[in-house]
């Protein structure tokens, strides 16, 4: 029995570290923000992981499930406000568009895609993010590249304070529970018949395929996982929290990069990592924006390329070679 | 009258569809020869671009002189990235080229817009016009698909005439063959880089004289996906069904923006885009080794 425990005995510092970022937050003035930009630093690396840090797989055009899940909870508030009674179940429902949304992308591009190895997947992926934006634009669907603005309909739902109450605090609340729950699946594929797939397909997809192993099943598991997670993050901390969406913002290559950044940063496939990458990226970005405001990736763009070509395990990659051994070795994975 | 417009259109297709194919050689040769995907193709012709921009606004040069420059940038930024960063990369997995390929991508684009800035910029080279029956042709577009041409054509020189033509056309074959038959593979891989950013580099002053006001850091991502297109169609591997792939990838750019025009709930340009991902995702769908040279 304790040793069934002790298995998940990793997720101890990942919650710790949500915690505090919480508490931090609630508790001292003026870091409310901070923190919640940390945390979807963290929601958004841990989703991001799931599929580049376990399967070897690198999806360019990530932001797009962003962007889909974001239009799942403008969808949902902008046309149910009208019904009456309905009140938190349209925050419930937008949150379950977002994941179908967003996983039914995935699950498009990954049929195609995924049967496909590594360099045609990446160059699949690349025009995902573009070719779905234009799709929006150009066939002016969901209000074309004037976005939707859906504040009016929310506070119609919630009234003015409720309203503002839960842009500015629920959401963050809610990218908190998410980034939880990604940190629990990234352990649960870790544990189970899906992560050994994994690692096998990533060490050597041939000879996975050979052991039997169907390697497209698994690769699609670990991507409509990792889509649909990133899709209700971005359905709460851009759709609930701004309460407006312009498909030129949601659909912003640069979130593609961070979520690079934050999970190579912190060691692709580690459960921790992409924690320890967001706390780095987040507060540089911070930092930065205070002395050079907007060139965080001119800074972290030759970090990558250092990280690709010197240390590619990353921070907890190799935190976890320096405990090996020691009572922590249990607790980081 | 919509069939003069198909033609004038179609034609202005041919004629960007060169210069889409050139911009695509180096791409397909960088992965012909090293394996590589170069995921921040469209970095290398956005510095094509401001190169040309540059050279135009401040000290008064014809694109023409461009070409040069941009081929010499384009080869020291090649041999720099190889023996910096790529060399290390050749024998790593896949990922790890991808992945670096991106940075570079990014690192250029965000130094671009840290010295110059994100507005849109653009300069006009006005050397005159040819009218014909079906549209107007600027001879600034016919110079730059000359050139095109030209570019296309020494570099087939190149690779059948002269001995390191020969030699790159050996290690694309076999490598490990190339190697022991005494060709120093890693010279040749740090040229192959070198000339594949030279082009794609040099392309990016071809390509300037088909957007009037489109020069901006971030103009590469558009080219990056359309080049991947354009790669993918002609076989990735292979530069010269690069070049004709890009012929097929304009006229269809143009083709089908006539007639997305005559919808009125379309927005043409926008849905041009959205076809090339899906033209994309239907290669690799139906024949992923490219639909003009089977592998």
């Amino acid at each position: 029995m304790s040793s069934k425990i002790a298995r998940y005995y990793p997720l101890i510092p990942v919650y710790a570290a949500y915690l505090i970022l919480f508490l931090i937050g609630r508790n001292v003035t003026g870091m409310w923000q901070l923190m919640a930009m940390l945390v979807f630093y963290c929601a958004i690396g841990q989703a991001f992981n799931i599929f580049l840090g376990m399967t070897g797989y690198v999806d360019f055009g990530y932001v797009a499930f962003m962007g889909i899940g974001t239009y799942g909870m403008a969808l949902s508030i902008s046309h149910l406000y009208q019904i009456e009674g309905l009140g938190m179940w349209v925050i419930l429902i937008g949150a379950v568009l977002a994941i179908l949304m967003s996983g039914a992308l995935s699950v498009a591009v990954g049929a195609v895609a995924l049967r496909l190895r590594g360099a045609y997947f990446a160059i699949a992926t690349i025009g995902v993010n573009e070719g779905f934006r234009f799709l929006i634009e150009g066939a002016k669907i969901w209000g074309g590249s004037e976005g939707i603005i859906f504040s009016g309909q929310f506070t119609h739902i919630f009234g003015r304070k409720t309203a503002s109450l839960i842009s500015t605090t629920w959401a963050d609340i809610f990218v908190i529970l998410v980034a939880c729950l990604g940190a629990f699946v990234t352990l649960r594929f870790m544990l189970g018949k899906i992560g050994y797939a994994l690692m096998a397909l990533r060490e050597d997809e041939d000879a996975a395929k050979v052991m039997g192993i169907n390697v497209t099943k698994y690769k699609i598991i670990a991507f409509i996982t990792s889509a649909s997670l990133v899709g209700l993050v971005a359905a709460f901390a851009w759709g609930l929290k701004l309460t407006y969406l312009f498909p030129d913002e949601i659909f912003d290559i640069s979130y593609t990069v961070e979520c690079i950044i934050i999970v190579l940063l912190g060691g692709a496939g580690t459960l921790l990592g992409p924690v320890a990458g967001a706390l780095i990226y987040g507060l540089s970005k911070y930092w930065l924006t205070i002395i050079l405001p907007g060139f965080q990736l001119l800074i972290f763009a030759p970090i990558i390329i250092v990280i690709v070509v010197a240390f590619p395990e990353g921070v907890v990659g190799v935190l976890k070679r320096r405990v090996r051994g020691t009572v922590l070795e249990k607790f980081i994975v | 009258m919509i069939g003069i417009q198909l033609a004038g259109n179609l034609t202005q297709g041919l004629i960007l569809g060169g210069v889409y194919g050139m911009a695509t050689m180096g791409l397909s040769l960088i992965f012909g020869v090293l394996g590589v995907v170069n995921v921040g193709h469209g970095a290398f012709i956005m510095i094509g671009a401001f190169t040309t921009l540059l050279l135009f606004t401040q000290l008064g040069l014809s694109p023409i002189i461009a070409i040069p420059v941009a081929l010499v940038i384009g080869m020291a930024l090649g041999f720099f990235f190889y023996y910096t960063v790529i060399i290390r990369l050749t024998e790593a997995p896949e990922l790890a080229s991808l992945l670096a390929t991106f940075a570079i991508g990014t690192l250029l684009e965000e130094s671009v817009k840290f010295t110059i800035g994100t507005e849109f910029r653009g300069y006009n080279w006005d050397v005159g016009k040819i009218s014909l029956h079906i549209t107007t042709l600027p001879m600034s577009k016919i110079y730059a698909f000359v050139g095109s041409i030209l570019i296309a054509l020494l570099l087939y020189l190149w690779f059948s005439k002269t001995r390191a033509g020969t030699a790159v056309r050996a290690v694309m074959q076999d490598r490990k063959g190339a190697g022991v038959c005494g060709v120093n593979v890693n010279w040749i891989y740090a040229l192959s880089f070198a000339i594949g950013i030279g082009l794609t580099v040099t392309s990016g002053v071809l390509l300037t004289m088909f957007i009037p006001v489109g020069i901006n850091p971030y103009m590469g991502g558009a080219y990056t996906l359309k080049a991947f297109v354009i790669a993918v169609l002609g076989g990735l591997a292979s530069p010269y069904g690069a070049f004709f792939g890009g012929l097929i990838f304009g006229l269809i750019e143009n083709g089908t923006y006539t007639l997305f025009a005559l919808v009125p709930s379309l927005e043409p340009f926008a849905m041009t885009r959205f076809l090339s991902f899906l033209i994309l995702l239907l290669i690799l769908l139906i024949k992923p080794t490219g639909l003009l040279r089977a592998k």
